[in-house]
């Protein structure tokens, strides 16, 4: 009786983080998708709305949920006229810190949380385009784990099951 | 004026050597940037210096510096780290920022194929203009330009500094809202270099009245014409007419029936008339009041009123 329970909690445990892991993967394919539209938001408010950065970023947390509501509200309010903070510092923490806990690799993050320090054109199209390049990254980015996302769940499931196969026989 | 306001011009990092400066935020004028140059400032008509605690000083030598960083990080600051929004003004020489004070820029400038400004860049001189709303500016000239509770057409003319900027935005606030002599009307404003409602993000930092609505940015050409069909004005309202074609976009607004409020360069009612596009105005009595601004001992004053013929207007 014991053996079986034993057996079930291995397995039950292993599918466990098979799914945790899996679900990881599925996290990061959204929260890419999200940044690359947040990008599109802002280069399109940049062009065609011509707000200033600090406006595109309480449009920005009107527009999106989530941890992404609050870090640009935040970004808004630390970067007021009477603060005098600077805006690309202010970027870099909060961005720093949302993206942080989301499961992106290091580049990913930094092409995000760093966007500001290169934006300092002097007209919208410069300005945009820089944007544009940041955007087309995570989209490619994306694109590229959308389409190794169904194999590599699929992988991670059963390797964690086999493990857990693995594991029971072992203990056995 | 809060001291506030002036610290706020500046980043964090600077605003501490700003704060004597920013205490003196009611009798502050112009705040004078140059790259490599003393830092100066014009409080009460007199022109001081800033030195690197802080303290306003006399003389230039002991002033401080501003270096080309530090123009850069307060030209970023005044726009926000957004620099791109700011193009048609920066192309135009000047900011408006929050508080409706103006930022004249200077540095090198872009041109494009046709030979006109395209943008600037290396922008080291920058002159900080302190906007500071008078009210009752307009208090000796509104028994003058009221007839039968309406209010006239009025051309106010004074050189560069003369206060007509001044003047118009109060008047502009007196028509609006109503006052002895009548009641508000609707009054539109083709503010084109945000001088007069002072702007910013589209929020006008100055009162221009209850019943005003400002067209920010705008030529004033396509300005008036726009504003006629869309907001039906009973006073229609430009700072600076210098061409042409704003005389005749005048005299379109003057036929749909609206009355005008506008400034002009110039020292006299005469030296007016000298220029060719206004010569057929003044003949046609477009204008039904003339203004003459001036400044002595920096204190503006009114010279003269006139009446539509150009006879000095003292029964009215």
């Amino acid at each position: 009786m014991y053996k079986l329970l034993g057996v079930l909690c291995i397995l039950a445990g292993c599918i466990g983080w098979g799914s945790a892991r899996a679900n990881q993967e599925k996290d990061r394919v959204r929260h890419l998708r999200t940044l690359f539209h947040i990008l599109g938001q802002m280069r399109g408010e940049i062009s065609y709305g011509r707000h200033t950065l600090p406006e595109i970023c309480l449009l920005l947390a009107e527009l999106n949920c989530g941890c992404y509501n609050s870090c640009f509200l935040r970004i808004y309010e630390r970067t007021g006229e009477e603060s005098g903070k600077d805006f690309a510092r202010v970027w870099e923490e909060e961005m720093g810190d949302c993206l942080a806990r989301l499961p992106l690799r290091e580049d990913e993050r930094e092409a995000v949380a760093g966007l500001p320090k290169t934006m300092n054109f002097r007209e919208e199209d410069g300005q945009s385009g820089r944007i544009g390049q940041a955007e087309a990254f995570l989209e490619g980015r994306y694109r590229q784990a959308e389409e190794t996302y169904e194999n590599r769940s699929k992988m991670i499931r059963s390797i964690s099951i086999l493990t857990g196969l693995l594991l029971i026989i072992l203990l056995l | 004026m809060r001291p506030e306001e002036i610290l706020c011009l500046f980043p964090e990092g600077i605003r501490d050597r700003w704060r004597e400066v920013a205490g003196q935020a009611e009798d502050l004028q112009e705040i004078r940037l140059r790259a490599g140059m003393p830092t100066a400032v014009w409080i009460a008509n007199r022109e001081s210096f800033v030195d690197l605690q802080g303290r306003i000083v006399d003389r230039p030598e002991k002033a401080a510096r501003s270096s080309a960083d530090e123009l850069e990080e307060l030209l970023k600051h005044l726009c926000r780290y957004s620099v791109y929004a700011f193009a048609d003004e920066i192309r135009q020489g000047f900011l408006t920022v929050q508080g409706g004070h103006r930022a004249g820029l200077s540095g090198q400038v872009i041109l494009d194929q046709d030979g006109r400004i395209k943008n600037m860049k290396y922008i080291r001189y920058l002159n900080i203009r302190i906007a500071h709303q008078v009210r009752g500016a307009a208090d000796p000239v509104i028994p003058r330009i009221f007839e039968d509770g309406h209010v006239l057409s009025t051309l106010l003319i004074s050189p560069p500094g003369g206060g007509k900027t001044t003047m118009l935005r109060d008047i502009i606030r007196q028509v609006s809202e109503g006052n002895a002599y009548g009641e508000g009307v609707n009054v539109s404003v083709v503010d084109e270099r945000s001088e007069i409602a002072g702007s910013y993000l589209g929020v006008s930092q100055n009162d221009v009245g209850i019943r005003t609505d400002i067209l920010d940015g705008c030529p004033k050409v396509e300005g008036m014409m726009l504003l006629i069909r869309s907001m039906a004005p009973r006073v229609l309202a430009v700072d600076e007419i210098g061409s042409p074609e704003d005389v005749r976009a005048l005299q379109m607004a003057s036929g749909c029936g609206c009355r005008l409020l506008a400034t002009i360069h110039g020292g006299s009612l005469e030296e007016v008339r000298r220029k060719n596009y206004m010569r057929d105005v003044i003949e046609q009595g477009l204008f039904e009041r003339y203004v003459i601004l001036d400044r002595k001992t920096g204190v503006c004053r009114i010279t003269g009123i006139y009446d539509r013929e150009g006879k000095p207007c003292i029964s009215c």
